[in-house]
């Protein structure tokens, strides 16, 4: 999967972003096309990239109409899957947003929210021209290329406000996709006290010690929870909030 | 089995399923009353990740080490036999099973002998499984086998709360959202214990009587205190320490953060 984001980076000639995801997701996951938006400073809405018009209509239509399974999968934290928008559960959750989405040339949507716990990088959304719902296949891939856009989008938020970013994990791969134990997400909290910092930035000094030091994450997350390890505010990086 | 305290239970289960519960508040409830009930020594709530693995969702101890040895069986172990064959799978005594070595080793180490693991079904579908831990060798009785199936069971039936149940995505959401609240919980976790000079498990039940108390659902105060959005205070009288919980009441509008 990480090779068709990669392959994206490659025809478009640059480093792979978060906006080679949406390309790539479309052929794996089957659908016709994708949007992706970037939340900056806990706010979303900010669109980086669209895959066709239908795509950016969507986008549009849910800003316009301050509804839509986007607006939902950023609030609760989870996917919002409209396998039919003609059907009556579509039309009583977004009466507005969901028939002028059909007129646009959409008949279902899938709202990824980009998430880790608290954390939001933004919300990928996924369109078809024909209802029916994601396959189990489809869904578990779809979900881990949303997983790839989190970390990307994070990694280049970082990189803005800083200059320099953790950089890339083993292969390319940003740092900390494979690894889900409680004791990263564990330490991450830790680090906003540690470090005075919020929780995107907590965990991005977390991948960063992690990559700088060429430790697991998780061995970091395990120190710093055992108490083992702790680390300090750094004067020099300026990032975000800390500014 | 204690019939009185299997009623309770029941009443005290279908109590919390109010319109407004937090999924893994209700789940942490679930699995410590597991434990009375079916006197084991841990019990844990493992569901299918789309992604292709297991993930531990709930547990009777937010201890580390438990949720660490609840997690290993996404790789090997009864919970991912259960979870694929969608059948109860029992280990009497582990130390002499064969099946899943790193994992007999680490619950070994853990002081857990026995294992058993249930499904968590859903018509021709399973979601997840209930994994009950004991510290002595030795089989499950039907009882046990019975009455943990019905909680399980409980559990299934409690992700699928919000809205109509005919809906496969409905369930995919809930199950994602259920997902995502438990990393919010756990980062809470982190922070709190931080703060506080507490351990995580001190600091998770500090986060559920402080949500019970301010009549708010976990995950909600987990992410509000994640954002800095509302404050926790330290243990009052010991309250940290507090195993049994209340029975939550229906809330009856949002309150202002004090």
């Amino acid at each position: 999967m990480w090779g068709l984001v990669a392959e994206q980076a490659a025809v478009r000639g640059g480093r792979v972003s978060a906006a080679d995801v949406c390309a790539a997701v479309v052929p794996g996951a089957a659908v016709t096309g994708a949007w992706l938006s970037a939340a900056f400073d806990g706010q979303a809405g900010h669109l980086m990239q669209v895959t066709d018009e239908v795509g950016r209509r969507l986008a549009d239509l849910q800003l316009t109409f301050g509804e839509g399974p986007l607006l939902d999968a950023s609030a609760s934290g989870g996917p919002v899957l409209a396998s039919d928008l003609a059907d009556g559960d579509s039309g009583a959750r977004w009466p507005a947003f969901a028939p002028a989405a059909c007129r646009a040339g959409a008949a279902a949507v899938f709202a990824f929210p980009l998430v880790v716990g608290a954390i939001r990088a933004g919300v990928l959304g996924l369109y078809r021209d024909r209802p029916g719902p994601l396959s189990d296949f489809q869904l578990g891939d779809a979900l881990v290329f949303a997983d790839t856009a989190t970390m990307l989008l994070l990694d280049a938020q970082d990189r803005a406000a800083a200059g320099a970013g953790p950089g890339d994990g083993p292969g390319g791969q940003p740092a900390g996709l494979a690894s889900r134990r409680a004791e990263i997400d564990q330490a991450t909290g830790m680090l906003t006290e540690q470090l005075g910092v919020s929780i995107t930035n907590a965990f991005v000094r977390l991948r960063a010690y992690a990559y700088v030091n060429d430790l697991q994450l998780s061995d970091v997350a395990g120190d710093i929870v055992a108490r083992r390890l702790r680390l300090v505010p750094d004067p020099d990086l300026s990032l975000g909030d800390e500014a | 089995m204690n019939g009185h305290l299997l009623s309770a239970t029941f009443v005290e289960l279908t109590d919390t399923m109010v319109a407004d519960f937090d999924i893994i508040d209700f789940l942490h409830v679930l699995t410590s009353r597991s434990v009375e009930l079916l006197n084991v020594s841990a019990a844990g709530l493992l569901l299918a990740d789309p992604r292709g693995e297991l993930r531990v969702v709930a547990a009777s101890s937010e201890a580390a080490r438990l949720l660490e040895l609840f997690q290993l069986q996404s790789d090997q172990g009864p919970c991912l036999d259960c979870f694929r064959s969608g059948r109860p799978v029992a280990a009497t005594d582990l130390s002499a099973d064969p099946r899943w070595s790193q994992f007999a080793a680490a619950a070994g180490q853990a002081g857990f002998f026995a294992v058993q693991a249930l499904p968590m079904r859903l018509r021709d579908q399973v979601i997840g499984a209930l994994n009950l831990f004991r510290d002595t060798v030795g089989p499950f009785d039907t009882e046990v086998e019975h009455v943990g199936q019905a909680l399980a069971d409980v559990a299934t039936i409690s992700l699928l709360h919000d809205r109509s149940m005919r809906r496969t995505d409905t369930l995919n959401e809930q199950l994602q959202t259920a997902l995502n609240s438990r990393v919010v919980i756990e980062q809470a976790k982190g922070k709190l214990a931080e703060r506080l000079g507490i351990d995580v498990n001190q600091a998770f039940t500090l986060l559920r009587d402080q949500a019970r108390n301010r009549n708010q659902r976990l995950s909600d105060l987990a992410r509000a205190f994640v954002e800095g959005t509302q404050d926790m205070t330290g243990p009052v009288g010991g309250s940290a320490g507090t195993s049994r919980s209340r029975t939550r009441q229906p809330r009856t509008g949002p309150r202002p953060a004090p």
